[in-house]
């Protein structure tokens, strides 16, 4: 695909109503509505972390900062990746977007092999587990939705490098797929950036944090 | 943020630039909890992490998701989204916060 065909595909959503591709709109609609979704457990985990329990640790006594901090620097780096990709293939640099696309999976399944050593941890080592007490059970539903997210990302990832590498390039029709799926892990990745702050760094105990 | 397209998109340099200037922040946030914990900031603390946070936020949606770029039907959606998001959860947390401390 040449810049010309993308500056084609780029305007091929001209004949929308509100300008914008429907699809693009829809995706951007579904964003908006996982602030709610995932705003709804923040707030759930963050009602719990200040209370006291008479049962085992709670997350914020038990967190592993230095961990978490790479963990939270790889996704940040997978959005570079991403949007490497994207731009790669708005050049239609196939190679390269091929590349950034594996990247980006490779990236994400590093932060999600972080999580599961991270959730091992605390219930094998630290004994904290789901029913343990009100806020673990926060911490696990909060972070492994986040979790989940992330696998479905690496899922779209590898099937867009699939078919790249199946077809022998993305198409000017596939650019939208692929913005599409950049657009979902950035905001994946946005949500990690507030958790990371929000649970982690200002509800961990002083003296907790590894 | 236009609805003409006049701006142009990053090159892949500025693009690494601004990956650099988020893993600084993130590293600055690190910073802060440790001395937090040794010196115990407090609210300084409290609103120097969310700050940010935010500024992250914002720098990933403006640059990296291109909603600067975008045309305004596509930030005023998500925009709506966040503010709704915010301030819902803002008041059940207030309030929550208010009744727990009544107790």
């Amino acid at each position: 695909m040449t810049a010309a065909s993308h500056e084609v595909s780029e305007h091929h959503d001209e004949h929308e109503s509100t300008g914008v591709e429907n699809r693009k709109l829809a995706m951007w609609a579904f964003l908006s509505s996982e602030f709610l979704f995932f705003g709804a457990l923040i707030t759930n985990y963050l009602l719990y972390s200040s209370r006291t329990f008479e049962q085992g640790p709670t997350p914020a006594e038990i967190y592993d900062i230095p961990f978490t901090s790479v963990s939270s620097f790889v996704l940040l780096m997978s959005s570079l990746t991403m949007v490497l990709a994207h731009n790669a293939l708005s050049r239609g640099d196939q190679g390269a977007t091929r590349t950034w696309l594996l990247a980006t999976a490779m990236l994400g399944s590093v932060f999600l092999a972080g999580q599961v050593f991270e959730f091992t941890e605390f219930i094998t080592v630290q004994g904290m587990t789901m029913q343990t007490n009100p806020a673990a059970s926060a911490f696990f539903v909060l972070t492994g939705f986040h979790g989940t997210h992330v696998a479905i990302g690496v899922i779209m990832l590898l099937s867009l490098f699939g078919l790249s590498k199946r077809m022998g390039g993305l198409t000017d029709k596939r650019f939208l797929n692929l913005e599409l799926v950049g657009l979902y892990w950035h905001f994946v990745d946005i949500i990690w950036i507030v958790i990371f702050t929000v649970v982690y760094l200002l509800t961990a105990v002083p003296g907790a944090g590894g | 943020m236009t609805d003409e397209h006049h701006l142009s998109h990053p090159s892949p340099a500025q693009y690494v630039k601004i990956a650099v200037g988020l893993a600084v922040l993130t590293a600055i946030e690190v910073a802060l909890f440790y001395i937090n914990n040794a010196l115990g900031l407090g609210w300084i603390n409290t609103a120097a992490l969310l700050t940010l946070a935010f500024f992250k936020f914002f720098v990933v949606v403006g640059w990296y998701m291109h909603i600067r770029y975008e045309k305004a039907a596509v930030s005023r959606f998500f925009i709506f989204g966040f503010v709704l998001a915010f301030s819902l959860y803002g008041v059940v947390l207030i309030g929550l916060g208010v009744l727990a401390a009544t107790r």
